[in-house]
């Protein structure tokens, strides 16, 4: 009898132990910050411990920030020559910079030629324009103005991307153009996360997802209550902030990224009517064929880059596009809120 | 000298004494919170199932407006440039966050109830 209880106590208390915890087992952790790229990014991923998740996610955000300081066009970090440096030598010399720089702008080249120049990172002179006078429509909204369309005009004799030469053996850019300047907007939040998602990886971090600014990539899987791999699901955000429904579509996304480009966060207004801030190189004015573009493709500065670029095409010929490149879909959200998708875009719906 | 009973008894306590701890660590359910931050510092954690409205900042100054009612949180007035905080909807799943990025304030639930969505993509 006194045996038996025992054992039955020992058996109840082994259960409990059981149940508070299971060994060796992957927890889910995730970290956010509002530092990099003037937006608020998320971490999060599997690890055996606290502690291991903390030193990749840390290893991510120092890998993030090196990357912010050197394609930051608004801010001087001392010590560092980043694109900012390079505008402000437009004209005038050379400028000798890390070899990151030298490979974003190699890629950005790469699609502006990919895309027959609807990524143009030499469009800065337009867009600095359009960005001055939202980000004083959004300190002043009654005093919001449109930018001058002769200004625009004139600006855009200065946005020829030949003039901007890459010197890969003594790793400078020159820009011939003293007009002219880089903005890298369009592409290097996408191409940096893509680049700290591969740094994590081959340190070790397997399962994970890293979003700057609803830029996500995923890689490895995410591990269900019963540590079963299984993929990541993400959401599209429906473009309707007023309707009940978070999400267009919910995908499954493991070892894929997902970027959205969409007029619905940043737009300024003025006498009652809304400007985004994606600008058409063809119009010089707000692009106004989509509310919002989805990319889905392994490489998410490829993703943000096509994003940008088929948000500016009509859906004929962006569609074209996306049906042309191996691995990358895409889905259309028109003004009346009606969709279209690519043709490989179903098959990654969660059920 | 102890007897048998005794014993019994003992290990009938103890029994529904490790009853009521496996019960209540199984059952233990700490209500979902709402952890309001700026610059990254905790600025205040209140519980997500109490109607209530909190000024984050001096209406003198910066300041956010966050109300949370029937479960959920949502920014419904701010003084910042974008109100890209204002028009985002309600949150009330683990981890969801409202950002206002030009006052630094960060509103997240914890301890929610767990998504199906790992993230959106927007």
């Amino acid at each position: 009898m006194k045996q038996k209880i025992t054992a039955f106590l020992l058996g109840m208390m082994m259960i409990s132990m059981l149940s508070a915890c299971s060994f060796g087992k992957d927890m889910r952790y995730e970290a956010s910050f509002l530092e990099l790229f003037d937006t608020a990014s998320v971490i999060v991923g599997y690890a055996k411990s606290e502690e291991e998740f903390t030193k990749y996610s840390q290893m991510i955000y120092d890998e993030l920030k090196v990357y912010n300081e050197l394609y930051d066009i608004y801010n001087d970090y001392e010590g560092v020559n980043n694109i900012k440096t390079i505008n402000d030598n437009a004209g005038i010399k050379p400028v000798k910079v890390d070899r990151k720089i030298i490979d974003l702008l190699l890629f950005s080249r790469d699609w502006y030629e990919k895309t027959n120049g609807e990524i143009n990172v030499a469009f800065g002179s337009v867009l600095s324009l359009w960005h001055d006078h939202r980000t004083a429509g959004l300190d002043n909204p009654e005093k919001a103005t449109l930018p001058d369309y002769e200004e625009l005009k004139a600006r855009n004799q200065h946005i020829d991307i030949d003039d901007m030469v890459i010197d890969e053996e003594a790793s400078t850019i020159y820009l011939k153009d003293p007009e002219m300047s880089l903005d890298v907007g369009a592409i290097a939040k996408g191409y940096a996360v893509e680049r700290a998602a591969l740094f994590a990886q081959q340190a070790g971090f397997e399962n994970g997802m890293i979003s700057v600014g609803g830029n996500v990539r995923t890689f490895g899987n995410k591990l269900d209550d019963n540590g079963k791999e299984i993929p990541w699901s993400v959401g599209i955000q429906n473009p309707d902030l007023s309707s009940d429904e978070k999400t267009l579509y919910v995908l499954n996304l493991s070892g894929y990224s997902l970027v959205t480009s969409g007029i619905y966060e940043r737009y300024y207004v003025v006498d009652g009517k809304q400007y985004h801030h994606i600008i058409d190189p063809k119009t010089l004015m707000p692009t106004e064929y989509f509310v919002s573009v989805s990319i889905i493709c392994p490489d998410s500065g490829m993703a943000d880059a096509l994003s940008t670029a088929v948000f500016n095409m009509p859906y004929e010929e962006g569609s074209k596009l996306i049906e042309g490149l191996d691995g990358v879909e895409a889905l259309w959200v028109f003004p009346d809120q009606s969709m279209k998708y690519s043709s490989g875009f179903q098959a990654m719906i969660k059920e | 000298m102890i007897k048998k009973s005794d014993l019994i008894l003992a290990g009938v306590i103890l029994i529904i004494a490790l009853a009521a701890i496996v019960f209540i660590n199984v059952t233990k359910k700490e209500g979902a919170v709402v952890v309001v931050t700026i610059g990254g510092d905790v600025y205040k954690t209140l519980p997500l199932d109490e109607d209530t409205t909190l000024t984050i900042g001096d209406k003198q100054g910066d300041y956010n407006v966050l109300e949370i009612r029937g479960g959920e949180a949502k920014m419904t007035e701010a003084n910042c440039p974008d109100k890209i905080c204002v028009a985002h909807r309600s949150i009330h799943y683990d981890h969801e966050s409202i950002i206002c990025l030009p006052h630094g304030v960060s509103v997240e639930i914890r301890d929610g109830e767990k998504s199906d969505v790992d993230m959106i993509a927007n």
